[in-house]
């Protein structure tokens, strides 16, 4: 299992991280079937982005820290879960977002919103972190959960095809 | 049967246990009928109330009672096939169904052109839905859905009446109210 997979499912761990909701994405999944394998944790399989933020809000809510996890397409599904959700009720959620799009992308359809994603977490005030290097992870994850909590905002983890060798066609 | 008479309903047979309510008149006469605690109200995020109502269910051992709306489920109905996947035995979804969406002119919704929520949710393998339109239909099942296993999905018919004002909700303070109700007071910065 590559490292950096690894060093997100134990800074989750380390962050009382227990509950995480996704949409299947290839390149996420090496470190969804490493939450799905850890009985510490419930992995939550939603039918679309927003309603794996309804799900991870509802935990929070209830005194359950919860992390998403999703694609860059997806993050488009999402904007009022965020916007009219997580915004105004201050719910510290990270999300970790593959970012298609960039070096190696084969699918026109996939550029758009793996560019926007980043201008589009600016413009709603999100904080958000790119991920190139695999010695970067821990550091940067740990810092990038520790502000989420501390500012009761949104985070996004922006994963890319340098760091786990994106998606082949 | 009106929504407030049967919100009412409802309170009179919850003690503590958490509600999740739909945005707009839903939340406003929660608020009105019966302020507390463990209620969180949305006010926006429209579709997602009973997603919300899911997260908290997998979090906590007591019952979680979701009121959602018609017009708000459906734009989520992938949520009740997520529901029917996790099968959270202590979470009761209550869909209230005037069959439009009230609140911007009264549109008719899918539910009066043949859409039938009880059977989508029977269809996402959710076998304990029935759909009452009477406030005795209403109690018999709630008292069972609190005493039994679950997961529960309720469509209640309900009239199209004028709502209770807007309530005056900080969403940021309703969270915060409502996490602390679970977790007690924090003990450290950033908890």
């Amino acid at each position: 299992m590559p490292i950096w997979a690894e060093r997100i499912v134990q800074t989750l761990k380390e962050s009382d991280i227990s509950l995480v909701t996704y949409v299947p994405d290839i390149n996420i999944h090496q470190a969804t079937q490493l939450v799905n394998a850890d009985p510490y944790f419930h992995l939550v399989s939603a039918s679309r982005e927003e309603e794996a933020i309804g799900i991870a809000a509802g935990g929070y809510a209830a005194g359950r820290n919860s992390a998403v996890f999703m694609q860059s397409s997806g993050f488009g599904n999402c904007l009022n879960a965020i916007g009219s959700l997580c915004l105004p009720h201050r719910i510290p959620l990270p999300f970790f977002i593959n970012l298609r799009g960039g070096v190696g992308e084969f699918n026109i359809a996939q550029v758009p919103l793996g560019r926007g994603t980043k201008p589009i977490l600016d413009v709603l005030g999100i904080p958000h972190f790119t991920l190139t290097n695999e010695d970067e992870v821990e550091s940067v994850v740990k810092g990038a959960i520790k502000l989420c909590y501390a500012s009761r905002s949104i985070v996004g983890i922006c994963l890319t095809a340098q760091l786990h060798g994106g998606k082949r066609a | 049967m009106r929504r407030q008479d049967a919100t009412k309903l409802l309170l009179s047979y919850l003690g503590e246990q958490p509600i999740v309510s739909n945005l707009g008149p839903t939340t406003d006469e929660l608020w009105h009928l019966g302020d507390r605690s463990r209620n969180f109200y949305t006010y926006g995020g429209m579709g997602l109330c009973s997603s919300i109502a899911l997260g908290v269910a997998l979090s906590t051992n007591e019952k979680v009672v979701s009121l959602d709306g018609d017009g708000s489920l459906l734009m989520n109905l992938g949520t009740l096939g997520t529901i029917g996947r996790e099968q959270p035995a202590n979470l009761v979804v209550v869909v209230w169904d005037n069959e439009q969406w009230s609140q911007t002119g009264h549109q008719p919704s899918h539910t009066a052109t043949g859409t039938d929520l009880e059977g989508v949710a029977r269809s996402c393998n959710i076998p304990k839905s029935t759909t009452v339109s009477t406030e005795e239909e209403l109690e018999t099942v709630f008292k069972e859905a609190l005493a039994s296993d679950g997961p529960w999905f309720i469509v209640a018919k309900i009239e199209d009446v004028e709502p209770l004002p807007v309530s005056p909700i900080e969403p940021e303070v309703n969270l915060h109210t409502f996490r602390q109700s679970f977790t007690g007071p924090p003990v450290r910065l950033g908890q």
